[in-house]
C-alpha cells in the first residue's frame, strides 16, 4: 500500500508572538515543528504500512528548513521525505496551495492513500486537505476517526460528525483527513533518527512540477487578506471597595442594585 | 520552650510596623499560611498572626519585636516545601515574604542579578532570557516557588547533575539574623576566604537562622538547544547501571530522571498518554543542552548509543518542544497522578551515592511487599536522589497507614544510611523529618548544630521546632 502525507511546518505555538502593527504572526526567529495534527495522519499512515507492507512518503511546501520536519516524519517511520520549494510559492493560500500539492502528488507517482491532518495549527482553515482531492478528483473524508478496513481496491472509515460517527466506504485511490482519536503518535526513535540524518530530501521546484505560474503563489490565490484585527474585549470588571462595616454594608446594597439592573437576580 | 501569645497589643504594634494592610489575623485568610505541601491535616497548624512586610527594615523590627514578647516567627516563601518548613507549628508571627519580589540589580558584567526574595524562580529567567543569560537554579515547583524558598531548603531538582543546587549560585545575600540585625553576607566574588562563609550556613538552613531579604545570584549563559532522549529498559537495575557509564563518558546530561514502571504507568493513565510502558520495567530521561543544536543531536545521539550498548530495549529521541513536552509531562506529573490514586502518602527524597542507586531498588521491593503498600520510585538519578514514595494502600485504614508509614519510613531510612545516603535530599527536615534526622545522625554532628542554633538565635524564636529541637 503506497501511502502519500502532505505535512506542514508550523511555530510552535507556545511561542508565537503576534505584530501589532500589521497583525501577522511574527515568523523570524521562531522555532517551527511538524503541526502537531499532522502527526496523527503520519501514525496512522505507518500503521497501515506496518499492517498491509508498502512505502510511506512525506512531503512538504516550504523554504529548505523545512526538511527538518520532513526528516523528524522519517525519524518517526516514513521511509522517504520529499521537499516542494520555490520561492514562486510564497504567498500561497489555500487554493494554490491545495493546487501546488496535489501537482507533486502526481509527480511522486502511483499511491493507494493520501492522508492528511484534520488542519494546521497557524492557518486553522481544514481546506488543504480536501482541496487537494478536488484537484485529483478522487473521493474524500474528513474528520476520520478510524480505519476499519483496507481491501484491495476500497476503504472503509469512520468519521465523525455532529450527532455520531458515519461510516463510508470508498474506492482507492482516495484522500483521508484525520483526528485525534485515529492513533497515537510514536515518537522518535534513536534508530529513526540516524536513517533520517543520512536519508537524501530531494527537492522539487515549479518547474519541476511543470507547474502553471498564474496557479501557484500570491498570484494564483484568490483569497485576499483585507484586514486582519483583534477581537475587542468587551468584558470589564469593577472593584468595589469596602472599609469598615459600613463601607461592606453600602457596598453589598450597591451590588444588589447592580446584579438587579442586570437582571442576574 | 514556652512562647507568649500574640496580644492585639502586639497587633496593634505590627501594624505600626508594617502598615494595618500587611496584617492580618482572621482565619479564613490564614488557612492558606497554615500549611504547605505536606498533608495539611497532618502537619498543618495555624498562625496567629500574618505579616507580609516589605522592607529588611520593618522585618528587623518585627524580630526585635519578637525577641522582646518570646514570639516565635516562622518565616515563609511561597508554601510550595515539602518537609513543613514553612508551617507555624507554635502559632506566632507568620512572616511571609510574598511582598518582596522586586528586582534590585542586573549586573551584565558580572553576570549576576540581585533581587528580593519573594520573586518567583522562574520570574528570574523570564526577565534576563532576553540578554542570553540563565540562572540554573531548576526546583521543579519552578513556577510558583520564591527564591527565598529555594534558599531556605537549598533546592535542587532536575537539572543538579550538570548545574548543582541552588548554592552554588548563591554569591550575597542581606540577612536579618534571628535577634533583628541586618548583614550583608558575601558579595558579587567569585573568591572569598575572609572568614567562615556565612552565606552557604544560611543556604539550606531551612529559615532556623535568620530570614534572607536580598540576594545575589550568579548567571550563566543560556542553553538554547536542547535533545531529550527517553530510554526504556527491562529493570530497574538495567537503566541505574548505565547512569555511570554515561556519567563517566565526557558529556554531563543537565538531567537524568529515572522512573519505574508503577510511575510511568500511573502518570500516563492520569495523562491519558501512551507511552510503550508496557514493556519497559524502568525508563531513563534523559536531556542533553547547549548552544548549538547540531552538536547538541549528536551529543544526545552518543549518550542514546552508550545506553543501548548497555541494555537499553528502546531509544525515543525528542529535539522539540511538541516531543521534548510531551515526554517531561510524564515526569513532572507522577506525584500528582499519585495524589489521585491515593492522596495520603509520604514523598520522600533520600540520596545516596550514585553507584548505590541499584542496591535500593530491590530493597524498595521488598519494603512495598512488606507492608502492602506501593512504594513507586522516580527521581534524579544523576545524582543519586530518588523520591520513593510511601504510597496508603486504600484498603488500610488510617490508623494502620501511620503505623506502617513510621515503620517503613524507619526501615527506608536504616537501609538508606547503610549506602552512605542521607535521608533528604532536596525537600529538606522540617517537621516532617526531624524525629528519623535525631535517629539518623552522628550526635557530635547534631550538637554542632545545635550550638550554632543557639549561638544565633538565643532566645530561640526564629523558626523553632524545624530540624531539630533545642530542649
Amino acid at each position: 500500500m503506497n501511502i502519500i502525507i502532505p505535512i506542514k511546518q508550523v511555530p510552535e505555538t507556545s511561542n508565537v508572538k503576534m505584530d501589532k502593527e500589521t497583525g501577522t504572526m511574527i515568523r523570524e526567529g521562531v522555532v517551527s515543528v511538524i503541526n502537531p495534527l499532522d502527526l496523527y495522519a503520519i501514525e496512522a499512515g505507518i500503521q497501515l504500512k506496518e499492517q498491509f507492507g508498502g512505502k510511506v512518503t512525506v512531503f512538504t511546501m516550504g523554504p529548505q528548513a523545512a526538511t527538518k520536519a520532513l526528516k523528524e516524519a522519517i525519524a518517526m517511520g516514513c521511509d522517504e521525505g520529499i521537499l516542494i520549494s520555490d520561492r514562486k510559492f510564497a504567498g500561497a493560500d489555500t487554493w494554490a496551495t491545495s493546487y501546488t500539492l496535489s501537482e507533486a502528488i502526481k509527480h511522486i507517482g502511483e499511491y493507494d492513500l493520501v492522508i492528511a491532518g484534520e488542519r494546521a495549527t497557524d492557518g486553522d482553515t481544514g481546506q488543504v486537505g480536501p482541496g487537494i482531492a478536488a484537484w485529483l478528483d478522487i473521493p474524500l473524508a474528513t474528520y476520520v476517526s478510524k480505519i476499519d478496513e483496507v481491501t484491495k481496491d476500497s476503504i472503509t472509515v469512520e468519521r465523525l460528525v455532529e450527532d455520531g460517527y458515519q461510516i463510508l466506504q470508498m474506492p482507492l485511490p482516495a484522500l483521508l483527513t484525520v483526528i485525534k482519536e485515529i492513533s497515537n503518535p510514536r515518537l522518535p526513535t534513536l534508530r529513526g533518527k540516524k536513517k533520517a540524518r543520512v536519508s537524501e530530501v530531494p527537492v522539487m521546484s515549479a518547474e519541476d512540477l511543470k507547474l502553471e505560474e498564474s496557479y501557484i503563489g500570491l498570484k494564483g490565490s484568490p483569497t485576499k487578506v483585507v484586514k486582519i484585527g483583534y477581537p475587542k474585549v468587551t468584558r470589564g470588571g469593577k472593584i468595589v471597595k469596602a472599609a469598615g462595616d459600613e463601607g461592606v454594608n453600602e457596598a453589598v446594597e450597591g451590588l444588589i442594585k447592580f446584579l438587579e439592573a442586570k437582571e442576574l437576580i | 520552650m514556652r512562647y507568649n501569645h500574640v496580644t492585639l497589643d502586639i497587633v496593634e504594634e505590627l501594624k505600626k510596623i508594617v502598615g494595618p494592610k500587611n496584617v492580618f489575623s482572621d482565619e479564613e485568610k490564614m488557612e492558606a499560611y497554615s500549611h504547605d505541601e505536606t498533608n495539611a491535616a497532618e502537619y498543618g497548624h495555624m498562625p496567629e498572626v500574618v505579616v507580609t512586610p516589605t522592607t529588611a527594615e520593618e522585618i528587623s523590627q518585627i524580630v526585635k519585636l519578637a525577641n522582646r514578647e518570646l514570639i516565635p516567627i516562622t518565616p515563609r516563601g511561597a508554601g510550595s516545601g515539602l518537609s513543613g518548613g514553612a508551617i507555624p507549628i507554635f502559632g506566632g508571627i507568620l512572616l511571609s515574604v510574598e511582598k518582596m519580589n522586586r528586582v534590585l540589580d542586573i549586573d551584565y558584567g558580572n553576570m549576576m542579578i540581585t533581587t528580593e526574595t519573594g520573586i518567583v524562580t522562574n520570574e528570574i529567567n523570564n526577565i534576563i532570557k532576553e540578554k542570553g543569560l540563565f540562572y540554573a537554579g531548576y526546583p521543579m515547583s519552578l513556577e510558583t516557588c520564591y527564591l527565598g524558598g529555594n534558599i531556605a531548603e537549598n533546592a535542587g531538582g532536575g537539572k543538579a547533575v550538570k548545574y548543582g543546587v541552588t548554592g552554588k549560585y548563591i554569591m550575597g545575600m542581606e540577612l536579618v539574623t534571628p535577634t533583628g540585625d541586618i548583614v550583608n553576607l558575601g558579595g558579587k566574588l567569585s573568591k572569598d576566604v575572609t572568614g567562615y562563609d556565612l552565606k552557604q550556613l544560611i543556604v539550606g538552613s531551612e529559615g532556623t537562622l535568620g530570614i534572607v531579604t536580598k540576594a545575589t545570584i550568579r548567571l550563566t549563559g543560556l542553553p538554547t538547544a536542547k535533545s531529550t532522549l527517553l530510554v526504556l529498559y527491562k529493570t530497574p537495575k538495567d537503566a541505574i547501571d548505565t547512569v555511570p557509564v554515561i556519567m563517566a563518558k565526557g558529556t554531563i546530561p543537565v538531567s537524568m530522571e529515572f522512573m519505574d514502571k508503577l510511575s510511568v504507568q500511573t502518570a500516563c493513565e492520569y495523562l491519558n498518554e501512551s507511552l510503550p510502558y508496557q514493556q519497559a520495567g524502568a525508563m531513563l530521561l534523559i536531556e542533553v543542552d547547549g548552544t548549538n543544536q547540531e552538536q547538541v543531536e549528536l551529543d544526545a545521539e552518543a549518550v542514546g548509543d552508550l545506553c543501548m550498548e548497555n541494555g537499553a530495549i528502546e531509544v525515543y529521541v525528542a529535539d522539540n518542544y511538541t516531543t521534548q513536552e510531551r515526554i517531561w509531562s510524564v515526569r513532572r506529573n507522577i506525584a500528582e497522578a499519585f495524589k489521585v490514586v491515593s492522596p495520603i502518602q509520604s514523598l520522600e527524597d533520600i540520596v545516596v551515592p550514585i553507584s548505590a542507586i541499584p542496591d535500593i531498588i530491590p530493597e524498595l521491593d521488598r519494603l512495598s511487599e512488606k507492608y502492602d503498600i506501593k512504594i513507586p520510585c522516580y527521581g534524579h538519578a544523576g545524582d543519586g536522589n530518588l523520591h520513593a514514595t510511601l504510597v496508603k494502600n486504600p484498603d488500610h485504614t488510617l490508623e494502620h497507614w501511620h503505623d506502617i508509614e513510621a515503620k517503613a519510613l524507619r526501615e527506608l531510612y536504616q537501609i538508606t544510611k547503610k549506602l552512605g545516603g542521607k535521608i533528604s535530599g532536596e525537600h529538606g527536615i522540617g517537621v516532617k523529618r526531624k524525629k528519623y534526622m535525631l535517629e539518623n545522625m552522628d550526635p557530635v554532628e547534631l550538637s554542632l548544630m545545635k550550638g550554632i542554633k543557639m549561638a544565633w538565635d538565643p532566645n530561640y524564636i526564629m523558626n523553632p521546632g524545624k530540624m531539630f529541637d533545642i530542649e
